[in-house]
């Protein structure tokens, strides 16, 4: 299980180069499509791991972003259910980039009441 | 049936970095969730797990977490303590709507735990409101779930409860 991740080339943490500049894809394509996905909105892929495939890294990354722990998602090799993985990743970066954008067009950053 | 719930946890000081973190959940049985470790001393873990309830989902994967890190300290369970916000776009309408809604029913709408500048409530009681008072069609599974992290996150809080006081206390306020 822990031995099929396709796209790792070391035991540590490497940055490659964005996806057409030759990051190997995900043997899940649900997954690889996700991180196409992440990778369009900016965020950056790093692999490495042996349950994990890797991470992939929110753009802003601050705290205005509402990632919070999940500005670095990590990617699984093999995960349980694949088309589900694929959706957490996605909505990961939906949720990201949907916030940013309401809270820039809105210029509404007041809180809860 | 498929439950989606967060935990997320605090770190002991000596934890190990979180690419072994990740390793050890991923171990422990762990991927069918999204792992977040964007904040230090903090991970998340953003689950879609297969089980026959609610209550299985949130315990077995509690199980698992402990498991892989025993000394992971949990924060909160969520669906659970929400905002005005957050529970408008879980319910799918404006934030001004569920505004609306809660003050023109201000009798009826469950209390929040919390009113400041900003206030919390717990999600369930007012989903189950939403559902029975005005008609909001709202998911059984996002109920269950909520039902359940709110049993969570209250029993985390318990153990601050002092045996001395807490039979009078409960007898006024529960």
């Amino acid at each position: 299980m822990a031995s099929s991740c396709q796209l790792t080339t070391m035991r540590s943490i490497t940055t490659l180069q964005p996806c057409e500049m030759g990051r190997t894809k995900h043997p899940k394509k649900e997954v690889e499509e996700a991180l196409r996905h992440a990778e369009e909105q900016g965020w950056r892929i790093e692999v490495g791991g042996s349950h994990a495939c890797g991470r992939m890294y929110c753009p802003y990354n601050d705290p205005e972003c509402h990632c919070g722990e999940f500005c670095i998602a990590s990617i699984w090799s093999t995960p349980k259910n694949a088309g589900n993985h694929a959706r957490q990743l996605k909505r990961v970066v939906d949720n990201c980039a949907i916030r940013k954008q309401t809270a820039t067009a809105a210029g509404d950053e007041g809180g809860e009441e | 049936m498929e439950y989606d719930f967060v935990l997320k946890f605090k770190l002991a000081e000596g934890n190990a970095d979180a690419n072994d973190l990740v390793e050890r959940l991923g171990e422990a049985g762990c991927d069918d969730a999204v792992v977040g470790i964007g904040q230090p001393g903090r991970i998340a873990l953003n689950f879609t797990r297969e089980a026959d309830s609610a209550q299985q989902a949130i315990i077995s994967a509690l199980e698992d977490v402990k498991r892989a890190i025993p000394d992971a300290e949990l924060i909160e369970a969520s669906p659970d303590l929400a905002g005005l916000t957050d529970i408008a776009e879980l319910v799918g309408v404006s934030r001004q709507n569920m505004r609306k809604l809660m003050v023109s029913h201000a009798k009826t709408f469950p209390a929040p735990i919390h009113e400041g500048s900003a206030a919390l409530w717990h999600l369930a009681p007012v989903l189950e409101w939403l559902r029975a008072r005005a008609g909001y069609a709202i998911e059984q599974h996002l109920l269950e779930i909520s039902r359940i992290a709110m049993q969570v996150n209250v029993a985390k809080e318990s153990h601050r409860l002092e045996a001395p006081v807490e039979d009078r206390i409960r007898a006024l306020v529960a």
